[in-house]
């Protein structure tokens, strides 16, 4: 980096035509403000040669006591941080604290007196303050496509209301959900959380595979195991388990050194022996490691005794599977 | 990628081998290791602030590639955690280079500035830029030169979307700032003309109004 400019530029008289009126106009438009760093210090020592009067005017020599009566500017106080409401970081400060230091001692990122989720005003939401900033930003993608989708799948559902509007009312009675009161998921802390699970589904070689083997258009409902939309309204339960079972069918197509990697029925599930999800972060894991004790790594289910579910009487297997999506898929 | 390539990505201070690592990289990510050059391009920036001041455009261009052929982000997650890494030792290397804490904010800002999550700034990256910020305008730093001149460039080029993502705390380092003006010992003059330029700079909405470039930026002919 070059140092700074050591002598000003002009000559003795420039301080002079600095001020307002002797002013030649000679100026030449440099262009963007930040401009190289030669050129700006350069230009900028030109204006401070030693009689300009600019640099000491208004200016305390002495931040002590307050006395030294400059003309008629006023008294600063004694010190520049005594009597700061703030302290040099921002943070409020008691008076006569010592100034807090700026480091953080904390393994997060950010000062240790902060809060442990922080919400910016102009910014989208709550923020985990202890994640590193790779699974923050990925979070924050998600966020944002999360957001893209729902506004595309609202769009999607009006343009078919329209057009079924405009068909003769008559013949309506298949399984279509009226969409005249269609409530939506729109709890973002709920569908990140959907979203995380429907990732780690579709992070797995049997998903690619899958998705190479049948393209959408040729699925058959029932038998083609269908991403479970998002964007609708499920008990928590109810969606975990739908996430469940779409997990187990996607397992057909697992790759040849398993079993059963040909298209099949779906088969009746097994409550008892059904894999867990936790529901961490890191979507983007490539397929062949697993970070967290995320018991789904992918590709590789883990048999786990899951009390709660092997509880569950309610829950409709044959509902679950035979729900009507097929004009509302935002994304398989 | 040629003599344009090497000059828009400003890496012709890497030695060959390593350039050779950075071109495929850009061209065909899944077939190198992206937390190595993660850490390359790190730790060129922190000796180079001609590279830091631009390696956000081959960071994004990596991470662009990345993403549409393997559609993940690995290199943009060993970008993060290692710019992380630095960032939490920032006062020790402070300490031990002034010159590599310098570079080392230049290249934050810089990745600040390139690279968007869906056309938004990264909110991660906010309050630790802040932070950085903050540091360089500590008495202790107002009265390096090289420190107010990074202080006020980055302000130049990221300030006004810092402001969108966090007003508060520009008002805050604004505070401080206009207090170092005013009554920071052994500032030199030079120093507070950056400092008074920035002032005025972020009261004309982050705008260059004619009379400051007049007064700061034009030449004064005899």
């Amino acid at each position: 980096m070059e140092g700074p400019a050591q002598a000003p530029r002009g000559e003795a008289g420039r301080a002079a035509s600095v001020c307002a009126g002797g002013r030649c106009e000679g100026a030449e438009r440099e262009g963007a403000p930040h401009r190289s760093r030669a050129a700006r210090f350069g230009l900028l020592a030109a204006r401070l040669s030693p009689q300009t009067p600019r640099a000491m005017s208004f200016r305390q020599r002495s931040p002590h006591g307050g006395g030294g009566g400059t003309k008629s500017s006023p008294q600063p106080p004694p010190r520049w941080s005594q009597g700061r409401k703030r302290g040099a970081d921002g943070k409020r400060r008691k008076q006569n604290e010592p100034e807090p230091s700026v480091f953080d001692e904390s393994k997060c990122a950010g000062s240790d007196s902060r809060l442990a989720s922080f919400t910016t005003p102009e910014g989208p939401g709550p923020l985990s303050r202890c994640s590193d900033w790779g699974t923050a930003v990925e979070e924050d993608e998600m966020r944002t496509n999360v957001n893209k989708e729902i506004a595309r799948y609202r769009r999607k559902l009006l343009i078919n209301e329209f057009a079924r509007e405009r068909k003769s009312s008559s013949g309506s009675s298949d399984s279509k959900e009226s969409t005249v009161a269609v409530e939506l998921e729109t709890d973002e802390v709920v569908l990140m959380r959907r979203q995380k699970q429907i990732n780690y589904g579709k992070n797995t070689i049997a998903y690619d595979r899958y998705i190479k083997e049948v393209p959408r258009c040729h699925r058959i409902p029932g038998v083609h195991p269908r991403t479970p939309n998002k964007f609708k309204k499920y008990s928590r339960r109810s969606w975990d388990q739908q996430i469940k079972l779409w997990k187990v069918a996607l397992h057909s197509w697992d790759p040849p050194t398993e079993e059963g990697c040909d298209l099949q029925d779906i088969r009746p599930v097994d409550l008892g022996e059904m894999e867990t999800e936790s529901v961490g972060s890191n979507s983007t894991e490539s397929q062949a490691s697993c970070q967290d004790n995320d018991d789904t790594c992918s590709g590789t289910p883990t048999k786990v005794r899951h009390i709660e579910y092997q509880a569950e009487g309610e829950f409709d297997l044959e509902v679950c599977l035979s729900e009507p999506l097929k004009d509302f898929d935002t994304v398989s | 990628m040629g003599e344009t390539g090497k000059e828009e990505y400003k890496i012709q201070s890497f030695d060959t081998e390593t350039q050779k690592l950075l071109k495929t990289a850009l061209k065909d990510p899944s077939n190198v290791d992206l937390e190595k050059v993660a850490n390359i391009i790190v730790d060129q920036s922190l000796k180079d602030c001609l590279f830091s001041k631009e390696a956000g455009r081959i960071c994004y261009t990596i991470i662009q590639a990345e993403s549409k052929q393997v559609g993940q982000s690995i290199f943009r997650r060993s970008l993060l955690n290692r710019l992380q890494q630095e960032y939490k030792d920032r006062e020790e290397l402070r300490t031990r280079s002034l010159q590599a804490w310098i570079c080392y904010v230049t290249f934050i800002c810089n990745i600040f500035d390139y690279l968007r999550v869906n056309n938004m700034p990264m909110m991660a990256l906010v309050n630790p830029v802040y932070d950085c910020l903050f540091r360089l305008a500590q008495p202790d730093s107002l009265c390096k030169e090289e420190e107010v001149d990074c202080l006020v460039l980055q302000l130049h080029r990221i300030g006004e979307q810092l402001e969108k993502m966090n007003s508060q705390r520009m008002d805050e380092l604004f505070s401080l700032l206009r207090d170092g003006f005013l009554l920071q010992e052994g500032l030199s003059s030079l120093s507070q003309l950056l400092l008074l330029e920035i002032i005025e700079f972020r009261a004309a909405d982050w705008k260059m109004t004619d009379a400051a470039q007049k007064y700061y930026y034009s030449e004064v002919t005899d």
